[in-house]
């Protein structure tokens, strides 16, 4: 990023190579769509060049991938498929708790570790993560009390972390 | 009043993102004091990193999976090198312009001091010269370190630190830019000077703040005076 800072175009496209399945990917699963998907992934690597002090340090992934998902949701919000309160709140992005920990992360091997979730665990961190669905949406849809599903997220979260840590699941 | 035992339960929906904007400030605010809480999250926000990679597509396109379209890429770096062209031609010539500048305002300064003994303007017409040399010594070294941002650059030497702005619109009537500095360690940012363009639309201005003290700079437009907090969106903002 310092790079990129300095202007220099070569960094920042190996930087689009590295990010650009991530970001793209990401926002074709919450926009549905190849051509707003785009349009996403390139007001996001844009802004990121035009303003790279948006980025404070830490997991640049981690980072450029709240930055999507909150790009996605304005995007929605625009199209008024939803009033705009019934969004969740937008993903902090300057905040520097990190993301480290789970290394060597990419998506067949986070994809197969979701897939080692039960379903319980795994539908409300869908329906809530890429769907835009708030904790209380997803109890109504789902039709379970919203502490069950509170304690289903945060049960599926960790069990996640573990899997992906190779450690013994929860 | 929402209880220990509810936050925590609620983190793991805010390392998610899924609570509307009232939960979530009052979750932001209890992490800020609660070590267990701020443990949790710090636990969870990985998996939620993970999630997200769950989506990433295919590098292979040839699987059948989707992927990006490769004039997707064309047009964002037809637009990227476009801009790194410019941005170097702008740096060939602008330093040497930024130099002029702050020449410029050194020698206004200089010549407005009409009114004082001729010692006096000695003393000072010394050490505004010793101030002007520094300052165009610093914006032509090769080894200061160069921040660029859309309409300028922060440069830092050693302890000292400069923001170089050009085709710098003059500000509404009553306005000023105003600079703000983020000391490191620190989460928020502190007022700085203020300041004008000059009439070619650019300035330099050597910030009171010792450079290596400092985490972030940032540019507002702010009322006549300057502002305790940032009143208006950053115009610039670098990270050092």
């Amino acid at each position: 990023m310092e790079r990129v800072r300095a202007r220099d175009a070569a960094a920042f496209e190996a930087l689009y190579d590295e990010y650009h399945r991530l970001v793209y990917g990401l926002a074709l699963r919450v926009l549905g769509d190849p051509g707003g998907a785009e349009d996403v992934t390139q007001a996001v690597f844009l802004k990121i060049w035009d303003s790279p002090a948006l980025f404070r340090g830490g997991n640049f992934g981690a980072w450029i991938a709240r930055v999507t998902r909150n790009r996605c949701f304005d995007v929605l919000r625009s199209r008024a498929v939803r009033a705009e309160g019934d969004f969740p709140d937008a993903m902090p992005l300057d905040d520097s708790i990190e993301d480290q920990a789970i290394a060597n992360v990419d998506g067949a091997r986070v994809r197969d570790a979701l897939a080692q979730l039960p379903h319980e665990q795994r539908e409300p961190i869908e329906l809530g993560f890429f769907g835009g669905a708030t904790q209380s949406e997803i109890a109504r849809q789902t039709g379970m009390p919203l502490g069950t599903i509170k304690t289903r997220i945060r049960t599926g979260l960790r069990r996640l972390r573990n899997v992906l840590e190779g450690a013994v699941t929860v | 009043m929402t209880t220990h035992d509810e936050l925590l339960d609620s983190v793991a929906a805010y390392a998610l993102g899924i609570l509307p904007a009232n939960e979530a400030a009052e979750v932001v605010a209890h992490l800020r004091t609660c070590q267990q809480c701020e443990r949790e999250y710090r636990l969870l926000r990985p998996a939620v990193t993970a999630v997200a990679y769950s989506s990433e597509v295919c590098a292979d396109a040839a699987s059948g999976a989707a992927v990006a379209s490769p004039l997707l890429k064309a047009r964002i770096m037809k637009r990227v090198r476009a801009d790194a062209e410019r941005s170097a031609r702008r740096t060939s010539r602008v330093w040497p312009a930024y130099a002029f500048a702050a020449a410029c305002l050194v020698f206004a300064i200089v010549t407005g001091l009409a009114d004082l003994s001729l010692k006096d303007r000695l003393d000072r017409d010394q050490a505004r010269s010793a101030q002007q040399a520094q300052t165009i010594a610093d914006l032509m070294a090769p080894d200061s370190k160069r921040h660029t941002f859309a309409h300028g650059e922060v440069l830092v030497r050693g302890q000292r630190l400069y923001i170089a702005m050009h085709d710098m619109p003059m500000p509404p009537k009553g306005k000023v830019y105003q600079a703000w500095t983020m000391t490191k360690g620190e989460k928020t940012v502190k007022p700085s000077m203020t300041f004008m363009p000059a009439s070619t639309g650019m300035t330099v201005v050597q910030l009171p703040e010792a450079a290596t003290t400092l985490a972030a700079v940032a540019v507002s437009i702010e009322p006549d005076g300057g502002s305790l907090q940032p009143t208006s969106k950053p115009i610039a903002m670098v990270t050092l």
